[in-house]
């Protein structure tokens, strides 16, 4: 039986394989993570059962236990920066991360190579340019009458109203801004794996009279279940806890306060200097608890063990 | 031979320790001596003598100490940058939790009782009466200025400049409304005597708009970002915003509403444009000081800008003084007199484990205060930047008083109030201005603004909020 591994690999594998090898193998990894991600994210927890803030400062702080948890909870502003962060996120990820990365690698791959080699490039530009440039560039784009790239060519010869573009449509520029970021990401993952199937199986198809959606939904789709399953997850988390290129464009102004940004204020910055570390760490460390439920909830449902499970060719 | 190695060691390391531990607090010798002293600055370019006025002070202090027989020379580095204050105050804030922050930080006075609780500055003198002692400079300084520089009773810093935040109107606009010269040149006087107000100022807006004097959306321009001048409608509306006796921060109910409803109704009227808040200063300035608008609310610091920056090719000033008049900010109760908020800058000398400055120096960094407030000094900065002066002897002081804008906005003092210095204003303030945004721009009523406010000040601040 292939599929009854237990009695017939493990004892091979071991054999193969020095006790405890693997971990010398992890261990450099391993130290990073506790160093850069493990620690802080131990400090944020310990700084987020505290009142510490600017008027404390790092010596007169005194523990307060869950409070700025409850505080959360029942902060009049928590449901409008819960909602706008979860849209945004979904929004994002739906039409850019995924969703535009999907369309640009399957376009690109089904085009000469040199041409989609070019368009792949061109994807990458907003990735590759320092976040104050790239979000200036829009800023210019954007920016209110009598200036701005919009009112200046379209809108005002056109006979439009001209407007403050950042100013009326925000959520629409801050999933733009972010969404030409993150879309190359997806489309790199994407298109390696689209350009890793087996030419013998697209030749098949083809000969079986198969169109170009048939093929797309019958081979190309199955074959990006784990690109699929690590950008939507990747960029679920990152689209989460980033908010450079927000503070950036608008910091925060007319609505665009995600969740992220608003720990940042409370902690970092805000109009008369008094800030909130501990309240500001409690709002991180609520994200780290979000981020990782999410986490295991993509594990399970796009099947992680199976899809890392040992590759069977080797079984045989 | 072992055993005495080590006794060798450990007497050099004793003599050592007690070598250093002597510490920088003592005079090291008799010979002469440097003493640096840094400043930082927030100011942008006519603001420039924020930091600048500590390379003139330091000429009068050497000299001083020459004179003295001092072996002690000051030296200044003195920076300035135009960030935003947020930003500025992070970057203090963290300087100074490192111990690398400057001996001498220039903010806002709100900032004193967070930066003295956390020990990031230290107190000039026990008391008024003290600090006046101190020096004829710090004697000059007008009385009521010292009430933003203290906490608790202490004074914690000094003066660097205060201003008004008149309502700016424009008087050929007016004329063409069909007020007389009489009726425009009377306004300011009305406003201070509380007979025109909020509501008159929309309803002449309106007027203007109907007439085609102005355009939809351009009656009334207040400030198109974050600030303390909003609170200016508070006040109008009878709010306040400190209980000194119970040392708490206050918010009237009612006058907070009513500031609410004054905002959404600025929109709903058309005087304001539906989507304002978060204009582009560059446009908001160059609107008003183009006389596209009728009534806007700015800062007198702004004028100077404007003069200089967006109206210079027209005439500068004399355009301004052609176009525009100032009055102080219209009352939202009809009799209650007209008033400006003043938001004193003020120097404060940090801590040693802020700056690492010994502590035998905080003696020159308090002279070099002494000297930044003297008339001739402090003048340079009032003229250039259009800022009010904070020495009673400038107001005679003649390059200072033969300046028609400073000598026309001084009354306005007579009027002013300051925010408060508690360590949770900050707080209080980002909750009053969530709740303004969102009246303003419609997503909720006044009410329901006001109540979310009141329900975000009272879970964030607990029993320092008092609610009336």
């Amino acid at each position: 039986m292939v599929n009854d591994k237990s009695n017939i690999i493990q004892p091979k594998l071991k054999k193969q394989n020095p006790a405890h090898s693997w971990l010398w193998f992890l261990l450099p990894t391993l130290f990073l993570v506790a160093l850069f991600y493990v620690l802080p994210v131990i400090i944020t927890f310990y700084i987020s059962g505290t009142d510490m803030s600017t008027a404390t400062g790092f010596k007169h702080w005194n523990w307060v236990g869950l409070k700025n948890y409850i505080s959360i909870i029942k902060h009049p502003e928590t449901p409008q920066h819960l909602w706008l962060t979860i849209k945004y996120v979904v929004v994002t990820l739906t039409f850019f991360n995924v969703g535009m990365a999907l369309v640009v690698s399957l376009l690109t791959t089904h085009i000469p190579k040199k041409a989609g080699f070019f368009f792949r490039a061109l994807w990458l530009l907003p990735r590759i340019t320092p976040v104050v440039v790239y979000v200036m560039m829009w800023q210019f784009l954007a920016a209110d009458s009598p200036y701005g790239v919009l009112n200046q060519i379209f809108f005002k010869p056109l006979g439009f109203k001209t407007e403050y573009w950042l100013l009326v449509k925000p959520f629409l520029f801050i999933v733009l801004v972010n969404g030409y970021i993150g879309a190359s990401f997806g489309m790199i993952l994407f298109t390696s794996a689209i350009e890793s199937i087996s030419k013998d199986m697209m030749n098949a198809s083809l000969v079986d009279g198969s169109t170009l959606l048939q093929r797309i939904r019958y081979i190309i789709l199955p074959s990006l279940r784990w690109p699929l399953l690590f950008v939507t997850t990747y960029q679920t988390l990152s689209l989460m806890t980033s908010f450079k290129e927000i503070l950036v464009l608008t910091d925060g102004e007319f609505g665009t306060e995600v969740w992220s940004l608003w720990a940042y204020h409370k902690a970092l910055n805000n109009y008369w200097g008094n800030f909130q570390w501990g309240f500001g760490m409690a709002l991180s460390a609520f994200m780290v608890i979000i981020g990782l439920i999410l986490g295991v909830i993509y594990m399970r449902f796009f099947k992680f063990n199976e899809l890392v499970q040992e590759p069977k060719i080797e079984i045989l | 031979m072992k055993r005495l190695l080590v006794l060798v060691a450990g007497f050099l390391m004793l003599c050592s320790f007690m070598v250093f531990a002597g510490g920088q607090d003592e005079e090291k010798s008799s010979g002469p001596r440097e003493v640096k002293i840094t400043l930082w600055a927030r100011a942008n370019e006519v603001e420039h003598m924020r930091a600048d006025a500590a390379y003139d002070a330091v000429k009068l202090l050497n000299e001083e100490l020459k004179n003295e027989g001092s072996n002690v020379t000051v030296v200044v580095e003195a920076n300035y940058e135009n960030p935003s204050w947020g930003d500025y105050k992070k970057k203090f804030t963290l300087a100074a939790d490192a111990g690398e922050g400057p001996d001498i930080v220039l903010s806002g006075h709100e900032d004193i009782p967070v930066w003295a609780n956390a020990e990031y500055i230290v107190p000039i003198a026990d008391s008024v009466k003290d600090v006046k002692k101190l020096s004829p400079e710090f004697d000059d300084v007008i009385e009521s200025l010292w009430t933003p520089c203290q906490w608790h009773g202490t004074v914690w810093a000094v003066p660097q400049d205060t201003e008004a935040r008149p309502l700016f109107f424009s008087k050929t606009k007016l004329k063409e409304l069909g007020w007389s010269d009489a009726q425009i040149s009377d306004l300011p006087n009305k406003i201070k005597d509380g007979e025109f107000t909020l509501d008159d100022m929309i309803a002449t807006a309106q007027k203007a708009i109907k007439a085609g004097v102005v355009e939809k959306g351009y009656g009334y321009w207040h400030r198109p970002r974050k600030g303390g001048d909003y609170l200016q409608y508070y006040f109008s509306y009878g709010g306040y915003l400190y209980d000194p006796a119970e040392d708490k921060l206050v918010v009237v109910k009612d006058a907070l509403e009513k500031w609410y409803a004054f905002q959404r109704k600025c929109v709903t009227t058309g005087i304001t444009p539906e989507k304002y808040i978060g204009t582009e200063w560059r446009v908001w300035h160059d609107t008003v000081s183009h006389n596209k608008a009728l009534f806007w609310n700015g800062g007198i610091w702004q004028w100077a800008d404007w003069a200089a920056n967006y109206v210079k090719d027209e005439g500068g000033d004399k355009v301004l003084y052609k176009n525009v008049g100032y009055a102080l900010q219209p009352t939202g109760i009809k009799g209650k007199n007209g008033g400006t908020l003043s938001h004193p800058l003020v120097y404060m000398m940090t801590s040693k484990s802020a700056s690492g400055r010994a502590k035998a120096d905080d003696e020159y960094v308090v002279r070099l205060l002494e000297k930044i407030a003297t008339k001739e000094i402090n003048t340079k900065h009032a003229l250039s930047s259009t800022h009010l002066g904070i020495l009673k002897s400038q107001i005679n002081y003649e390059p200072y008083k033969s300046n028609k804008f400073l000598s026309d906005v001084t009354y306005m003092l007579d009027y002013n109030y300051y925010q408060p210095n508690h360590t949770m204003y900050g707080i209080y303030f980002d909750s009053v201005w969530n709740g303004m945004v969102a009246a303003e721009t419609g997503e909720k009523t006044p009410k329901d603004a006001a109540d979310q406010a009141v329900k975000q000040m009272k879970l964030e601040l607990g029993d320092v909020l008092i609610v009336k």
